[in-house]
C-alpha cells in the first residue's frame, strides 16, 4: 500500500526524514520500503487493516515509534450548516451484513476540480484524479482508512435500500462494465435499481458529475467475508473491497464521515446535514485483563508494568484498574498474546536476550520413514547411483503409465488439479518413472552412462481421499540396464536386512515397460512391493519401490553364522540351449534338485551367437558345493554335477560344452 | 656336472624377473628335491676319495647359489617397497564410480543433524493434505484475504468424506471434510503432531510444499520447507531466540548476526520474520541481499492460542514458538546457487557438484 511521507509527517511532526521513518517502521512495526519520490510502500498486514491501513494509523505508529506528537485530523466534535437529517430514508435489510450505516444529505455543491494538495496525495497513491467530491471521497480513505461512496442524491429516489442483489440483476458500473450479480451479493439500491455494488464499486446511474448539486455520502460497515466472496466471485478488486474484505471497525465509518463532510465544507463550502446513522450491534468497548505474568513468560523477560502502560499508550491503549482498554479500530487486539506482541514491537527486537530453554531430557527421535529414505540414499549414493528431484506435477499424459503396482495393484483414478496453472503441470505424479526416463534422455548428451534415483511421493485417487505414497525410483541407462538394476534391488535389499523375495514376471498391463523384460518385486507373503523393467523406446531400465511398504518387512536383527571350517568345491557348467528356456528357470531347476551339498549357484557368462547356431544361447553357471561336516572330495563334487548335467538334458534338451 | 649346474643355475638366477621367479629357482635347486641337494645325497654313494674332492666344490656351490637368491630376493622386495618396476605411480588414480546426493538432501540433513543435537525429533505429514489442516486450524479462516498469502493448487473432485460417517464425532467431522489440497506450507503437522502427543516436545517437519505461483529464479511450483515446533509449560521468545542463534551458528560456522522484525502469520503471535547478515557481503551490502545487508531467512513466532485450541490443547496451560524456512532458499545461500530452478532439473553436471 501507498503512501505519502510527507502527509504522514503533517500527522506527525518531527525531525526525522524518510529514511528514519522507513528504518523505524520496518523494525518496530511493517515492512516499508522507499519507492521514490515522496511514497513509501508500506505492507499493512491482514490483521491490521482496520487501523493501520491509512496515513492516520502509520502517523499514531511513527509517533509512539519516534516519541512525536500525533495531531489527528479529526476534530472532537461536528458541526452542521444545516438542521434535521435531509430527505432521505436508509434501510439495511441485511443487518449481519451491515452493521452499520450512515448517509449523509449535503446541498450546495458545485463540482470541480480539486485542490492541489489533494490531487497530490491521492495520484502519490495511485489514485486517478476525477473531481473535488470524488476526490475527497478518496482523499479521505487514504486518509481515514474508512471507504466512502457519494451519491447524486438527485438520482437516488425514495431513499436507501441496503439489500441482496436480484436474480438476475445487473448493474453498469462507474467505468462503464454491465455486472452480473447474484443473490449472494450485496447491493446498495434506491425504490428503483441498484446503484452500488455494496463495498466493491458504485454504479453509474447515480454518479457525480459536474452537473451535480446535490449529494448522498455513504460511509457504511460491511461482513468481510461478504465483500471479500463478492470481489473474488466478479473478479472486481478495488482500494474498498480489499479494506472491507479484511473487515474494518463500525467505528472507523463515523470517522471517516466525520472527515469528509468537514472537507466538502472547507473545501467545497457546502451544505451539511446530520447524517443518518443506522448502527445494528454495537461495536463494544473492549477490556482485557493485564496478565503480566503471562505476558513476560511469552517474551522470557520480566518487563515491569509502567513500561508497558508507557509502550502502549501512544497508541491509544488505556489502563482501567487491573486492565487493559483496546482502542477501538484495534481489531488484531483480543487477549494478552497479542498485548506482548505490542510490547515486545515497540520495545524492539534487538533488546530481546537469547536464553537456553530449561525443559525434561526425553532423546529426540527420527520418524522410521525419515531413518530408511537416509539408509536408501546413502546406499545408493555408495553403489553409484546420483540422487535427482522432480517435480511432483506432471501432465495428463505422464500419469497412468507405470503399472500401478504402488497403489495395492489396481488403484483409482490419478489425482488431476482443480486449477492447474498450465497443463504441463495439471496432475499429481502416480510413478516416478517418467520423471526418471526424461532425466535418462537429457542427460545421456553429457554422460554415456546414466544411474540416477528419486525418492518422493506418488499420488492416485483413493476411495474418498486420496492416496499417497512414498516411493523409490531408480533409473539406469548402461549396457545391460535391467539386470544391473535387478542387481542394485539385490544389494539394496541385502543391506536393508530384506531376506525373502522374488521376481516373478510383472503381468500388470502398462505401457511404461518391455512386457517381456519386467518383473514384479513380490515378498514371500506375495506383497507386490515395486517392479523392474526395461523402458519401451528408451535405452535403460527402471525400477519402483514402495518404501512405505518396505519399512514393514524390513528386517534389521542380524544374527551370526558360524563361518565353515571345511572349504568348498567350485565346478563350472557350460551348457548351450535353446534361447526360449529362461535363466531363472534353470537356476531354480538347479537348487530344487541339488543335495544339501550346493551352497550356491549363480550366472557366471552368458552369450549369444550366429555361430551357436539358430536359436541357441551359452550359458556358464558356477556351482559351488561344501559340506558342513567334512571336506567334500572330487568324487563328491562330480557325483553332484552329474546328477545337475542329466536333469538339464532331460529337462530343457542343453547341451554340455 | 656341477659346473654345468653352476652355471645354469648362476645364469638363471641373475636373469629372474621376480620374486615369484627366484622362489621357483629356490625350489628347482635348493628345494628338498632339489638339483644341489640331490648331488649332496649322492655323495654318501661315491668312494672317500670322490667325496674329499666332489664334497667341498658342491657345498660351495650350494652357499654360492642360496647368497645368490638372497641378493636377487633383497632387489625385489626393495623394489616392490619402491613401488617399481612395472607402476609409474604419477599416473592418475583409477575412477571410482561414486553416486552423488542432491544438495537439497544434503542440506536437509544437515540442518536434521543441528536440530537433533538440540534434542529436536525428526517427523513428517502428507503432502495432499485437507482443507482443514493446511488452513482453518491454523487459524487462516475462509472467506478472508489472508489466506491469499498462501496461492493453493486445489485438487479435483476431492469433497473428502469418509464413509463412516455416522461414527464420527462433530468436531472430527469438520477435519475430514472441506477441499483437498496440496499443503502450502509444512505447518498443518503442527495440528497433526499435537493431535497424537503432549508436550513438552520439540519437533522439525522437512516437507516439500507447493504454491501456485509463476517461477522465476527464485520461485518454484514446488519447494521444501522445514517446520519447527517447540512446545511446554515456560517455553519463550527468549528461547526461540537462543535455539535459532545457535542453528544459523552452526549451518554457516560462523558466529553470524540474526535480528527479528515484527511481522504476521495467522497461526502465531506474536509473529516475526528472521534475517541474518549477509553470508556474501557480510552486510555492506550486495547483489544477493538487494544492497540491504541482510537475508531473510524465515517467518516464526509463539503459537497461536487458537492454533493450541485447534488441537485440543488449553492454551493457558502450554505455549511454545513455531518456525518456518525454505530449504532452497538455505541451499542457495551457503552454496551460492543462483537459480531455484536448478534443483528440479535433473542435470547430473549441476547434483555432482556437491
Amino acid at each position: 500500500m501507498k503512501f505519502s511521507f510527507a502527509l504522514i509527517k503533517k500527522m506527525a511532526p518531527g525531525k526525522y526524514d524518510k529514511n528514519a521513518l522507513i528504518e523505524t517502521l520496518n523494525e518496530h512495526a511493517f515492512e516499508a520500503v522507499d519507492v521514490g519520490g515522496d511514497v513509501i510502500e508500506i505492507s499493512v498486514p491482514p490483521n491490521r487493516f482496520s487501523d493501520a491501513a491509512s496515513h492516520r494509523g502509520i502517523a499514531l505508529e511513527a509517533a509512539a515509534l519516534l516519541q512525536v506528537p500525533f495531531r489527528d485530523p479529526l476534530k472532537s466534535k461536528m458541526s452542521y450548516g444545516a438542521k434535521g437529517q435531509g430527505i432521505f430514508r436508509v434501510n439495511i435489510k441485511e443487518k449481519k451484513l451491515c452493521n452499520r450505516y450512515l448517509a449523509a444529505y449535503v446541498t450546495n455543491v458545485k463540482v470541480g476540480a480539486s485542490p492541489e494538495w489533494i490531487k497530490e496525495i491521492i495520484e502519490s497513491a495511485g489514485i486517478r484524479s476525477i473531481n473535488a467530491v470524488v476526490d475527497i471521497m478518496n482523499y479521505v480513505m487514504l486518509e481515514i482508512g474508512q471507504p466512502l461512496h457519494a451519491f447524486d442524491a438527485e438520482k437516488v429516489s425514495g431513499g436507501i435500500v441496503v439489500r441482496r442483489a436480484m436474480a438476475r440483476e445487473s448493474i453498469e458500473t462507474l467505468d462503464n462494465q454491465k455486472i452480473s450479480l447474484d443473490t449472494s451479493m450485496l447491493v446498495i439500491s434506491d425504490a428503483k435499481r441498484a446503484l452500488a455494488i455494496a463495498g466493491v464499486k458504485g454504479g453509474k446511474f447515480s454518479e457525480v458529475t459536474p452537473a451535480t448539486k446535490s449529494l448522498l455520502i455513504e460511509a457504511a460497515n460491511f461482513d468481510g467475508a461478504a465483500i471479500y466472496a463478492a470481489a473474488r466471485a466478479l473478479n472486481l478488486h478495488t482500494d474498498a473491497s480489499a479494506r472491507f474484505s479484511h473487515q474494518l471497525s463500525p467505528e472507523l465509518a463515523w470517522q471517516g464521515m466525520q472527515r469528509a463532510l468537514d472537507l466538502l465544507r472547507e473545501v467545497l463550502g457546502a451544505k451539511i446535514y446530520q447524517p443518518i446513522d443506522l448502527y445494528g450491534k454495537k461495536q463494544p468497548r473492549k477490556i482485557i485483563p493485564l496478565r503480566l505474568e503471562k505476558l513476560n513468560a511469552i517474551i522470557g523477560v520480566p518487563i515491569k508494568e509502567p513500561e508497558v502502560i508507557k509502550l502502549l499508550a501512544p497508541l491509544g491503549f488505556s489502563k482501567r484498574g487491573k486492565f487493559l482498554e483496546v482502542p477501538a479500530l484495534r481489531l488484531d487486539v483480543a487477549d494478552i498474546e497479542d498485548i506482548a506482541e505490542e510490547v515486545i514491537r515497540l520495545r524492539g527486537y534487538g533488546a530481546l536476550p537469547a536464553q537456553a530453554p530449561a525443559v525434561a531430557l526425553n532423546p529426540a527421535f527420527e520418524a522410521e520413514t525419515v531413518l530408511l529414505k537416509d539408509r536408501v540414499r546413502n546406499y545408493l549414493a555408495g553403489i553409484g547411483c546420483t540422487e535427482v528431484y522432480n517435480y511432483s506435477l506432471v501432465s495428463r499424459d505422464a500419469v497412468g503409465l507405470a503399472p500401478p503396482v504402488m497403489f495395492g495393484g489396481n488403484g483409482g483414478a490419478p489425482a488431476e488439479l482443480a486449477n492447474p496453472m498450465s497443463k504441463q503441470y495439471a496432475a499429481l505424479r502416480d510413478s516416478l518413472a517418467s520423471g526418471l526416463v526424461a532425466n535418462l534422455k537429457s542427460n545421456s548428451r553429457f554422460f554415456d552412462e546414466v544411474r540416477i534415483f528419486e525418492i518422493g511421493s506418488v499420488f492416485r485417487n483413493g476411495k474418498n481421499t486420496v492416496d499417497e505414497q512414498i516411493a523409490l525410483g531408480i533409473a539406469v541407462a548402461a549396457k545391460n540396464a535391467v539386470l544391473e538394476l535387478k542387481g542394485v534391488a539385490e544389494v539394496l535389499f541385502e543391506k536393508l536386512g530384506v531376506t525373502d523375495y522374488f521376481f516373478p514376471d510383472l503381468n500388470y498391463p502398462n505401457s511404461l515397460l518391455k512386457s517381456q523384460e519386467a518383473l514384479r518385486i513380490e515378498t514371500s507373503d506375495h506383497q507386490v512391493v515395486g517392479y523392474l523393467g526395461s523402458v519401451s523406446g528408451v535405452k535403460g531400465a527402471v525400477l519402483e519401490l514402495n518404501l512405505g511398504k518396505l519399512l514393514t518387512i524390513v528386517d534389521e536383527e542380524r544374527e551370526f553364522e558360524p563361518l565353515s571350517k571345511f572349504p568348498a568345491i567350485v565346478r563350472d557348467l557350460s551348457i548351450l540351449v535353446s534361447d526360449s528356456v529362461r535363466v531363472g528357470e534353470i537356476l531354480s531347476l538347479i537348487q530344487r534338485v541339488s543335495s544339501k551339498l550346493v551352497e550356491d549357484v549363480d550366472l557366471l557368462d552368458w552369450y549369444q551367437d550366429e555361430k551357436l547356431g539358430d536359436n541357441k544361447k551359452s550359458l556358464t553357471f558356477r556351482v559351488v558345493f561344501r559340506a558342513a561336516d567334512r571336506t567334500l572330495t572330487d568324487a563328491d563334487a562330480d557325483k553332484e554335477m552329474a546328477i545337475i548335467n542329466q536333469i538339464l538334458i532331460d529337462k530343457f534338451d542343453v547341451e554340455l560344452r | 656336472m656341477i659346473e654345468d649346474i653352476k652355471k645354469e643355475a648362476l645364469e638363471l638366477i641373475r636373469s629372474a624377473k621376480d620374486s615369484a621367479a627366484v622362489e621357483r629357482l629356490r625350489i628347482r635347486f635348493l628345494g628338498r628335491k632339489g638339483e644341489i641337494s640331490k648331488i649332496l645325497r649322492s655323495l654318501k654313494d661315491l668312494s672317500v676319495k670322490e667325496r674329499q674332492t666332489v664334497g667341498p666344490v658342491a657345498q660351495q656351490l650350494k652357499k654360492d647359489i642360496e647368497r645368490l637368491i638372497q641378493e636377487k630376493t633383497a632387489v625385489f622386495s626393495k623394489s616392490i617397497q619402491q613401488g617399481l618396476p612395472g607402476i609409474d605411480i604419477t599416473m592418475p588414480g583409477k575412477k571410482i564410480k561414486i553416486g552423488y546426493l542432491h544438495p537439497l538432501t544434503l542440506i536437509e540433513k544437515e540442518i536434521r543433524g543441528i536440530f537433533k543435537a538440540m534434542n529436536f525429533s525428526v517427523v513428517e505429514g502428507p503432502e495432499v493434505e485437507t482443507e482443514y489442516y493446511n488452513f482453518d486450524a491454523l487459524n487462516i479462516p475462509k472467506n478472508h484475504p489472508a489466506r491469499d498469502m498462501w496461492d493453493t493448487f486445489w485438487l479435483q473432485n476431492s469433497q473428502q468424506l469418509t464413509s463412516d460417517k455416522e461414527q464420527l464425532t462433530k468436531g472430527q467431522e469438520s477435519k475430514v471434510k472441506g477441499q483437498m489440497l496440496l499443503r502450502t506450507h509444512t505447518s498443518p503437522v503442527q495440528i497433526r503432531y499435537m493431535e497424537t502427543h503432549k508436550p513438552p516436545f520439540q519437533i522439525i517437519v522437512p516437507g516439500r510444499v507447493f504454491r501456485y505461483e509463476a517461477t522465476d529464479a527464485s520461485h518454484e511450483i514446488n519447494f521444501y520447507q522445514i517446520e519447527g515446533l517447540m512446545v511446554g509449560k515456560t517455553v519463550t521468545l527468549a528461547n526461540f531466540k537462543f535455539v535459532i542463534q545457535e542453528f544459523f551458528k552452526r549451518l554457516f560456522r560462523s558466529d553470524i548476526e540474526i535480528r527479528f522484525r515484527p511481522s504476521y502469520f495467522p497461526f502465531v503471535e506474536p509473529g516475526l520474520e528472521v534475517d541474518i547478515r549477509c553470508i556474501k557481503c557480510g552486510g555492506r551490502g550486495c547483489g544477493i541481499c538487494k544492497d540491504s545487508g541482510w537475508l531473510e531467512v524465515m517467518g516464526a513466532g509463539m503459537v497461536h492460542p487458537r492454533v493450541f485450541e485447534a488441537a485440543h490443547y488449553n492454551p493457558r496451560d502450554f505455549q511454545g514458538f513455531a518456525f518456518g524456512l525454505g530449504l532452497e532458499r538455505m541451499a542457495m545461500i551457503k552454496y551460492n546457487i543462483p537459480d531455484i530452478r536448478l534443483f528440479y532439473s535433473g542435470d547430473l553436471r549441476f547434483i555432482q557438484q556437491f
